[in-house]
């Protein structure tokens, strides 16, 4: 935890026994999932795609489809309650307390402004700021950013942007309101590795600067891995594992954290056999009583599928009473799962 | 009097090393005057391997793949393909060679290269029904793909909007295969899947190329989905080859500091990689120059030695990198 | 087809179609059909009300309404439908075409298009039937000109967004002739668009006849059709002011019923018609994944074909 919070009591954000409903069926596709984030903290949320960690971010932003609902559960952005928030009032909270960048920033900027009058307007308007006042905010903004000549990029359209420079602006917008939490969705999938590990230093630089608390949603375990300090791994609408991320990925404690951290292959450069995960997770509502991931799962038991498989402290907890790691599986405790390997330096300064 | 008329045998260039089934000298591709996409690019790939590409956004990798099938304008260079050259192919000599299906390409997004129309037998089957292969020996060998890239028969009812995007990714994969390809360029065939689909998808490539003898290049902006099943890596930068070589050792003892910066940007959980990366990002950004050495307005070893083109140099057998520091960008790394 | 298969299914177009077939039949057998003989004068009772001998009542020449407005079918819906097929034919292969012409030939021919688009209906028609003599069949090619560029510019603007489709691209790359490519790819994303402009161009046309014999245009006088009937009805509204109601009433019929199937074909997108996603739909994680909480990307491919379709259309 590299930044000190001022009140580690009170989360940045909180969950709490989250259920989301897709449909009019209303097929229980997110199902009690709870999870804070304090200031300063970077949590990632980790899974395939339809494991719900996606719809429990757009829940935390108050941007569900039409169909899609919160049926049960609190979200709280500090003191304040989400859940239940009328539309005007979301945009208040999201305007200001709660940042969020997404996959394709080029979606979710005004292509004929540029850039930086889009980063200026709600400056101007939310802080009574003149012309010239904005103008110097936003490059200032943009500069922080690591936007190399700022004042170049404030003139710019995004179509005349790269990707990862578009990235750059949308942080800067989400965090020109002084937010409490960025939310990033995906933020850095679609760019190259060099941007993506530039977006990814930013994120943390942030995070570490201003205290913001940071929630990563990606399907690339790697890229959680390497900037979150704490790590839920999502599986078919529940959190199987939660706990620190080097912990995690040393000694997972749940078997599709292990399947996962072994198809990433993390640090591994050489030729090898590539690993998958069999089969296919189920379809929201189709899941049976007990463990979702049984089917696919190397280590299930007849029991596993028996009924419903809680999510417990790891046993043996490191230091008596802590709960700081929790896993949804039985056989967690007799079972000896492979964590990713000992980092091995890629040998670049030889 | 001796008329000496050119064989176009002897036209073959003759620094193809043995056994390559792909083979691009001096590649320069521009869509418009003065602005060369790829400048200079040799490349090698053989039979039963996989040579892996990888450059970011706008390097020119995906053109490298379409101006191998002929969907890009070739301004110099040759391309050949077992000896014969593509890049001179026209009109219905370009149609009759597409059509026995030597060669293919993959496209990036399947949602889009499949008629969203059509069923899977009748995607998978089109190349052949194109090339007019009667329907009883067709439905055999569409059969035949599907179960060669793990899809279920079943699913050959289906369009595409009602399949996953793995097994989207496997009937592109499928119709590929369906004429007996001895080259396969797959354009960022994994980039859309997540981990998993990933790994499916790449361990089919590396198994058909051993089952069909396949040469295959697979363009990638991602490292990782390189890594596992790549024979050699050549690494594009703004339309050249900056680097080449057996795909490891690429990876892992970079011989340029772009090929460098890449591997190093690519997360990894150990934290003193990132002081690495710092090491290699350019301090100061510079416009690119429009001559000399394509990296060194990102390069943080760039001096006034970079400001003629880099010739490749060959320190270890079968590695090249275009890099007039090559030898010494290590050491000052160090400082 | 499948496409045809999903718009069959809808209720309206299920109403519109038996509507359609009742008209079509009407228009074969109409003449048979007809109690009476459509041309004989009945003297002694001329604009007589409905009942008795005849149903409908008589015009202003003592002639049966009901059998007039049943033998009227045919040359009327021929007329309409032989308007359309020359438009189809003028405009919808040169439009595909077109999205291969020299830029040259591109140009003249969007020049042409828009002068012919410029012109009004029944002025053109009364020009043509001036030149090639008064008939049905010339003032049926002259409108069939005239609702060409409406066929000309949906089926290019379709074919445009198709030319530079990906898939078109892949079967190019097999080594796919044109024709293949015409047949197999782009035909069936046309279609849809090319029906709706059909049905569209037919109810106009079925309109203009109308009003082309009310001007005395291409039909000759004593034959009946709907538009001569209403034309002459409407000379007599101080005696039988009902009267036009009938021939009115048929055309609104059909055209209400073409309409119909049009709006039907138009909204009828077999990628997302919930009926043809069967239950087994289920795809695995990566496509319907996300649920509804995501812009999945599996639903790009019905949503690009509604964007070319309106593009279409604009």
């Amino acid at each position: 935890m590299p930044a000190a919070t001022p009140t580690p009591e009170r989360p940045a954000l909180t969950v709490d026994g989250l259920h989301v409903t897709v449909g009019r069926g209303r097929t229980e596709a997110v199902r009690d999932v709870s999870f804070t984030v304090r200031a300063g903290e970077a949590v990632g949320l980790v899974g395939e795609s339809g494991s719900g960690k996606t719809l429990t971010c757009r829940s935390v932003l108050g941007l569900l489809a039409p169909g899609v609902a919160v049926s049960a559960g609190r979200i709280s952005l500090g003191d304040t309650a989400l859940t239940g928030l009328d539309e005007r009032a979301w945009q208040q909270v999201r305007g200001s307390r709660l940042g969020a960048v997404f996959q394709d920033p080029g979606s979710y900027l005004n292509p004929s402004l540029t850039v930086g009058r889009q980063l200026a307007e709600p400056l101007r308007t939310r802080h009574r700021l003149s012309r010239t006042e904005a103008r110097r905010r936003a490059v200032e903004l943009f500069a922080s950013v690591g936007l190399r000549d700022p004042e170049t990029v404030h003139d710019r359209y995004p179509h005349e942007l790269s990707g990862g420079m578009l990235q750059r602006v949308l942080i800067a917008i989400a965090v020109s309101g002084e937010p409490e939490l960025l939310v990033a969705d995906e933020a850095t999938t679609a760019l190259d590795t060099v941007v993506q590990a530039e977006v990814l230093d930013l994120l943390d630089r942030l995070r570490a600067e201003r205290g913001l608390a940071l929630l990563l949603v990606t399907h690339d375990l790697a890229v959680v891995a390497e900037v979150s300090d704490r790590l839920l791994v999502f599986y078919a609408g529940e959190i199987v594992e939660d706990g620190p991320t080097a912990e995690v990925v040393a000694a997972p404690a749940h078997p599709y954290t292990e399947a996962l951290l072994r198809v990433a292959s993390l640090g591994d450069r050489g030729r090898r056999e590539l690993a998958v995960i069999p089969g296919r997770p189920p379809e929201p509502g189709t899941a049976g009583p007990g463990c979702r991931f049984a089917p696919r799962c190397a280590y299930a038991t007849d029991v596993c599928s028996a009924g419903p498989v809680a999510l417990a402290p790891v046993a043996p907890a490191p230091v008596p009473g802590d709960h700081r790691r929790a896993v949804r599986c039985l056989r967690a405790a007799e079972l000896a799962l492979q964590g990713a390997a000992t980092p091995d330096r890629t040998e670049v300064p030889a | 009097m001796t008329v000496t008329t050119e064989a176009p045998t002897a036209a073959r260039p003759t620094t193809a090393p043995a056994g390559a089934r792909l083979s691009i000298r001096g590649l320069d591709v521009s869509y418009r005057r003065g602005e060369q996409v790829l400048s200079g690019v040799d490349l090698d790939a053989r039979a039963g391997e996989i040579l892996g590409v990888i450059g970011e956004t706008g390097s020119g990798k995906t053109t490298l793949a379409r101006a191998v099938v002929g969907l890009a304008p070739v301004t110099g260079g040759r391309i050949t393909v077992d000896g014969e050259d593509r890049t001179a192919l026209r009109g219905r000599a370009l149609r009759e060679a597409r059509r026995a299906g030597t060669v293919q390409y993959m496209f990036q997004d399947p949602l889009r290269s499949l008629d969203p129309d059509l069923t899977v037998s009748r995607l998978v089957g089109e190349p052949l029904a194109v090339a007019r292969i009667p329907k009883e020996e067709r439905e055999g060998r569409v059969a035949t793909a599907l179960d060669q890239v793990g899809l279920d028969r079943a699913l050959a009812g289906r369009t595409p909007g009602r399949l996953s995007g793995g097994q989207r990714q496997r009937v592109a994969l499928a119709r590929a295969i369906v004429t007996r390809p001895r080259l396969l360029l797959a354009d960022e065939p994994v980039s859309a899947l997540d981990a998993s689909n990933r790994n499916h998808v790449l361990r089919l490539l590396d198994r058909l190329r051993h089952e069909l003898g396949l040469a295959v290049v697979v363009i990638s902006h991602d490292l990782d989905s390189l890594a596992g099943v790549a024979d050699r890596i050549a690494v594009l930068y703004r339309g050249r080859v900056v680097e080449e070589g057996p795909a490891e050792a690429v990876l892992t003892e970079p011989l340029h500091p772009y090929s460098a910066l890449l591997a190093a940007s690519a997360p990894s959980l150990d934290p003193a990689h990132r002081a690495d990366l710092a090491l290699l990002r350019s301090p100061a950004a510079r416009p690119p120059a429009a001559s000399g050495c394509a990296f060194a307005h990102r390069c943080p070893f760039a001096d006034a030695d970079c400001a003629p083109r880099p010739a490749a140099v060959r320190p270890h057998p079968g590695r090249s990198a275009a890099c007039h520091h090559a030898p010494d960008w290590r050491g000052r790394l160090a400082r | 087809m499948s496409a045809v298969r999903t718009v069959a299914r809808q209720p309206v177009a299920k109403a519109a179609l038996a509507a359609l077939a009742l008209v079509a039949l009407l228009a074969v057998f109409g003449g048979r059909l007809a109690p009476l003989d459509p041309l004989a004068q009945d003297t002694a009772h001329i604009l007589q009300g409905p009942g008795g001998a005849h149903l409908l009542g008589t015009d202003y020449l003592g002639r049966d309404v009901l059998s007039r407005l049943l033998a009227g079918t045919g040359l009327s819906v021929v007329a309409a439908v032989e308007a359309v097929g020359a438009a189809m034919l003028l405009g919808v292969l040169p439009g595909i075409a077109s999205v291969r012409f020299a830029p040259a030939l591109t140009w003249v021919s969007l020049r042409a298009v828009d002068a012919l688009m410029t012109l009004p209906f029944t002025l053109f028609a009364i020009a043509a039937v001036g030149v090639l003599g008064n008939g049905l069949h010339q003032a049926m090619l002259a409108l069939g000109v005239l609702l060409a560029p409406l066929f000309f510019r949906v089926t290019r603007a379709a074919a445009l967004g198709l030319d530079r489709a990906q898939y078109v691209e892949a079967a190019e790359l097999m080594g796919a002739g044109r024709l293949h490519i015409l047949r197999i790819h782009v035909w069936r994303k046309v279609l849809p668009t090319v029906a709706v402009t059909t049905a569209h161009a037919l109810a106009t046309s079925l309109l203009t006849v109308a009003s082309l014999t009310f001007l005395g245009i291409g039909v000759q006088p004593p034959a009946p059709t709907w538009g001569g009937m209403l034309a002459s009805d409407l000379g007599f509204l101080a005696q039988q002011p009902w009267a036009p109601a009938l021939p009115a009433a048929l055309i609104m019929f059909t055209v209400g019923a073409l309409n119909l199937l049009a709006d039907a074909v138009r909204d009828a997108d077999p990628a997302d018609h919930p009926a043809d996603q069967a239950p087994d739909q289920a795809p695995d994680g990566t496509a319907s994944g996300q649920g509804a909480g995501t812009p999945d990307r599996s639903t790009d491919a019905p949503k690009e074909k509604a964007d070319a379709r309106r593009h279409a259309h604009a």
